[in-house]
């Protein structure tokens, strides 16, 4: 069965018609063109589809497009703003805190929900926020110091 | 995986959904933070072609005190029950196993009802639920019961929900300012882990250190969440020191049940068990607990 399901991405308004039952990493995926989010466990556990959904971060695997209506979700895309990183996004880039980067998006966008409830993260609130991802590089220690790097110059 | 197999019902309120249930029952599988189902979607297990997507009932949706009560909407998520003041003052045992639950995205969706409904023994906000002495509201379109968790599950996945009824409401009690408390899971990492064994203990010790009350739950270790009623009998009145510490460990651990899996034996499972109580009984000993604040935040 497909719906139609109209909600705010990235601060536009968009209305996919697909299954109802797909998840929203899916539909993001393979409807709407957004391939920042990506699918690694497709069961809630890698945190590589994270994508905030009215400001929370969440596994956009374990969300199902009928549940979106209405909803804001905001991906790695919808943080440039006029061409421009995010300071977070920025962060990464100077700390080199990717090597595949295939986690990349769901750390940027785990991390985002921290710093925008709280812009100045202790080193265990970042570990905590970031404990849903997974990263197999094991790039840890230098995304833990773009998070904090942009914990600092956000504000 | 095939979707478009799968149909889904999206109510806006509660007696729409209660309506639906009533012609469907259990032609439709029940989806509200979609933590559980959408993993039987993707792995193409689940058997209902039809789910109720239970996400837009925003009635259910609240954290209530009313007097030693605190009333909980079913779709509650465990991140909005850790945010919640009152929680924090009077059931922080419940915030600490929230706390444990898969990570923060995990928490934004998962809700305290799913937890109860997949009724697996496992389930981390259950155990607190047992201590905290939680009732467990069901709705029908005909109809309301309300039934104590304690006799809610009946084994692994099964519970006396009846196939028309939805979980609407968890009520709790207030822990007393200044019980000691405890939640203790071993996992086999921190985060996104099910638990091996879990323990949820509240317990009352007058000044010099005597057990007046202790409630003990553990999760992971029998078909349900079970309390260790048993050990409770054998420590209440008496002074806790560290011979009682370990004759009620080791009491837990002769106690349940535990099975063998992919996660850990039952041999290992039972000194687990052992040592998660110690360590928290340890702790209220040393003065180093956690204790319930009540409703002046500071006190303790």
């Amino acid at each position: 069965m497909d719906v139609s399901v109209t909600f705010t991405l990235n601060g536009k308004q968009v209305t996919v018609k697909a299954p109802a039952a797909k998840s929203l990493l899916r539909t993001l995926r393979e409807d709407l063109g957004i391939t920042s989010v990506k699918p690694g466990c497709e069961a809630g556990e890698c945190g590589a589809c994270t994508v905030l959904m009215d400001g929370k971060a969440v596994t956009s695997c374990l969300v199902m497009l009928s549940q979106v209506e209405e909803h804001q979700i905001v991906t790695d895309e919808g943080l440039v703003k006029d061409g421009k990183l995010d300071p977070l996004q920025e962060a990464f880039v100077e700390e080199g805190a990717s090597q595949c980067g295939y986690c990349t998006p769901g750390f940027v966008m785990s991390a985002k929900e921290l710093l925008l409830e709280k812009p100045n993260p202790s080193e265990n609130e970042i570990l905590e926020a970031i404990g849903g991802n997974i990263c197999r590089c094991g790039a840890y220690p230098r995304i833990v110091s773009a998070i904090k790097k942009a914990g600092g110059e956000q504000h | 995986m095939n979707y478009s197999q799968y149909t889904v019902h999206s109510p806006q309120t509660l007696n729409e959904a209660l309506g639906i249930l009533k012609e469907k029952q259990s032609e439709v599988r029940l989806i509200a933070g979609g933590t559980d189902v959408m993993v039987l979607i993707k792995d193409g297990v689940l058997k209902e072609k039809e789910l109720l997507n239970l996400s837009y009932l925003d009635e259910l949706k609240y954290i209530r005190e009313d007097g030693n009560i605190i009333k909980v909407g079913a779709l509650t998520t465990y991140r909005e029950l850790e945010k919640s003041s009152v929680v924090n003052l009077s059931a922080p045992i419940l915030v600490d196993a929230c706390k444990t639950i898969g990570a923060t995205q995990i928490q934004n969706l998962g809700t305290l009802a799913g937890n109860l409904g997949n009724a697996s023994p496992a389930g981390d906000s259950l155990p607190p639920l047992y201590v905290l002495n939680a009732n467990v509201k069901l709705q029908s379109a005909e109809s309301e019961r309300i039934i104590p968790v304690s006799e809610f599950f009946l084994g692994p996945r099964k519970t006396k929900r009846a196939p028309n009824e939805l979980i609407t409401e968890i009520t709790i009690e207030k822990a007393k300012p200044g019980l000691h408390y405890f939640f203790k899971k071993l996992g086999l990492r921190e985060a996104n882990a099910i638990s091996l064994v879990s323990v949820a203990c509240i317990v009352d010790l007058d000044k010099d250190k005597k057990i007046n009350s202790i409630k003990l739950a553990l999760g992971a270790v029998a078909p349900t969440v079970m309390r260790a009623v048993k050990s409770e009998k054998l420590a209440t009145g008496r002074q806790l020191d560290l011979n009682l510490i370990d004759e009620i460990a080791r009491g837990v651990s002769e106690e349940i049940s535990p099975i063998t899996d992919i996660r850990g034996s039952t041999e290992y499972r039972r000194r687990a068990a052992y040592g998660l109580v110690y360590e928290g009984l340890y702790e209220a000993l040393m003065g180093t607990a956690k204790r319930v604040s009540g409703g002046i935040e500071g006190v303790y």
